[in-house]
């Protein structure tokens, strides 16, 4: 066998996997998005009306602006609590290994009993966090039926998934080779001077990676949470994000035309939201090395 | 600028012993070089006084200044690292001044100082570039720079030069002891190779097993070493030794003998050994000496370093690069007694 097969051999089962769980899905989405489809009849062609419609469906806007306030609010917040607990637990000391077993276990959780979970945990009445809560005064939300507490819920429950972000930033922050944080001791740096002019700059690479990578994943992740958990509300749609509204469209009420233009909606918003990180980072690093 | 000494120094790291009551002393504006082999403990030595490692016991004084318990930044001491320590996303220039800007030193008052230590090691046309755009030498130049820039009471220097290649490891030596020269700094200079040490330390401090065996200036180490270890440590190629016996007034080491005389009676009550320096053994027909066959001959352009075996002992001979005997020859060996040091079999230590 030459090596150009053999290599092909190699290739095909991902490529396979590729090409029928990626590519066809997402062809067949895009030209689904042109048309009306309810499983029953055959897809009927009807242009751009889909979108137009979009623009003037006020349950679309709330879930978007919903997709959008998560990402800014969590995005942020997932970064600097990896970024934190990486710092705290790259270096090796009694029971480092259990502290970081804990923080990446969450993350290996299936979705669905990380939600039933949360669902027990944000119980107003005797889930545990409004009894910890209670301890301090008498603050307890009603985290799954006031509106505003049910949003920051789905942001708590993201900002515990953060195994991946937290392992990919210990593993750069410990390429950063000693010398340089003894060098610094020597010259007189303090602590932030340190972490301001060599960590960060030095980790900074892999941050805007996992920016970019949190940012995509952000516009999908909190489909589980807002089905099992909150349940799309409370009303008026407080907890719909993009994902749901696509699902409830597709799978619920059979319009996978519709569903279909709201995919591509959310893939182009994705991209936007990237494009215009990538541009605000690229002159901010011009002015922050220096 | 201040001295430098450090007392008793001990430090462990769990089982293993990396210093024992170490102690040097670095006189003002002198060049000290500490050389020893791996893992005897000079790299620790110099993160001692750097303020890197906290000594286990022990005292560590900067001028009269005692900097035992006080940070590595407030010991106003620079080093240099091995690698460089070069931070990669900062141009040259701002490594150089990364310690003024960290002291919060105002950004023009930076550039002068950024400048003038630049010009001090001719780096100042490569200010801009970052690390990764400069030779070897270029990153030692600019590590050297801002070990400068700082103006700092002592210079740590952990084997600046072990990442050059040859040539330049000769021409960057001799700068960094002409640098020595004009600044008048006081230099801790940590390395393994025993040719920088001759030729570049005021004094020299012979390293073993976490304590120094013997200071002095190169010619003392070289030619009155207080131990057989040092002999051997220092010389290329290293120190023959052969052990003594005696008999009928007279020594006999392989195949050399010679004539008692002085307090050699007293010292032969105990186990002798005899150490002949390569370049002491001379070839020549004189009367006396002892013959030996050729057993290899490595040619090292200016010199050949001959191997032979004499009264079953293998031994080698320095001669000059002309000398290029075949295998299994004979030649005739001879030394004074004069060239040759008279250790203690057991203690290793030098007698005379």
């Amino acid at each position: 066998m030459s090596s150009r097969r053999g290599l092909a051999v190699m290739l095909a089962p991902y490529l396979l996997g590729l090409a029928a769980l990626i590519v066809v899905p997402a062809a067949i989405t895009f030209g689904l998005a042109f048309t009306e489809y309810d499983l029953i009849r055959p897809a009927d062609f009807t242009g751009l009306s889909n979108f137009a419609e979009l623009a003037g469906d006020d349950v679309f806007l709330i879930s978007l602006r919903n997709s959008l306030t998560f990402a800014a609010v969590a995005v942020p917040l997932r970064l600097l609590g990896a970024l934190g607990l990486a710092l705290l637990l790259h270096r090796r000391f009694r029971g480092v290994g259990a502290y970081r077993t804990s923080v990446y276990l969450p993350t290996v959780i299936p979705d669905m009993a990380y939600a039933l979970l949360w669902l027990w945990i944000f119980n107003p009445l005797f889930g545990p966090l409004n009894l910890f809560l209670g301890l301090f005064g008498d603050f307890s939300p009603r985290w799954l039926t006031d509106p505003t507490a049910a949003q920051a819920a789905v942001i708590v429950m993201s900002l515990f998934q953060i195994g991946e972000g937290f392992l990919v930033a210990m593993a750069t922050r410990q390429e950063i080779p000693g010398e340089l944080y003894e060098l610094a001791s020597t010259e007189g740096a303090r602590p932030w001077h340190v972490f301001r002019r060599v960590t960060l700059p030095m980790m900074a690479p892999t941050l805007l990676l996992l920016l970019f990578r949190d940012t995509i994943f952000s516009f999908q992740a909190n489909f589980v949470p807002a089905l099992i958990v909150t349940g799309g509300g409370p009303p008026p749609y407080a907890t719909t994000y993009l994902p749901l509204f696509v699902y409830r469209n597709a799978f619920e009420y059979l319009r996978y035309g519709y569903a279909a233009a709201a995919t591509l909606a959310m893939f182009v918003v994705t991209g936007v939201v990237v494009y215009l990180q990538w541009r605000i980072v690229r002159r901010w690093r011009r002015s922050f090395v220096v | 600028m201040s001295g430098l000494t450090l007392e008793g120094i001990h430090k462990t790291y769990g089982d293993v012993v990396a210093l024992r009551g170490l102690e040097l002393t670095a006189a003002e504006g002198e060049l000290l070089v500490v050389v020893g082999p791996s893992g005897c403990g000079k790299t620790t030595a110099l993160r001692v006084v750097a303020g890197l490692e906290r000594p286990d016991a022990g005292r560590v004084l900067i001028g009269e200044r005692d900097v035992t318990r006080l940070a590595p930044a407030k010991r106003n001491a620079s080093m240099v690292f091995q690698t460089y320590a070069l931070f990669p996303h900062l141009t040259a220039g701002d490594n150089i001044g990364f310690g003024l800007r960290a002291r919060r030193m105002k950004r023009a008052e930076v550039t002068l100082r950024v400048r003038e230590a630049a010009a001090l090691v001719r780096c100042e046309e490569v200010l801009d570039r970052h690390p990764y755009e400069l030779s070897g030498g270029e990153r030692q130049r600019v590590a050297l720079a801002r070990a400068l820039a700082r103006h700092p009471d002592v210079f740590l220097l952990d084997e600046p030069l072990s990442n050059l290649d040859a040539q330049l490891r000769v021409e960057t030596r001799a700068e960094i002891e002409s640098l020595h020269r004009r600044l008048g700094a006081t230099m801790l200079y940590v390395t393994h190779d025993q040719v920088e040490a001759l030729t570049m330390g005021d004094r020299v401090a012979v390293m073993r097993d976490g304590s120094v065996e013997q200071v002095g200036t190169p010619e003392e180490v070289y030619a009155a070493p207080v131990n057989r270890f040092v002999a051997r440590f220092i010389g290329i190629p290293p120190l023959n030794i052969l052990p003594v016996t005696h008999r009928g007034g007279r020594f006999l080491a392989g195949p050399f003998s010679f004539a008692m005389r002085g307090n050699d009676e007293r010292l032969a009550r105990r186990p002798l050994e005899l150490g002949i320096r390569p370049e002491h053994l001379v070839i020549s027909t004189a009367k006396g000496n002892a013959v030996a066959t050729v057993a290899l001959v490595e040619v090292a352009g200016p010199e050949t370093f001959i191997h032979v075996d004499a009264a079953g002992h293998r031994l080698i001979v320095r001669a000059p690069g002309s000398m290029r005997p075949k295998l299994g020859s004979e030649l005739l060996i001879g030394v004074r007694r004069a060239n040759t040091l008279l250790f203690d079999a057991e203690t290793g230590e030098t007698l005379s």
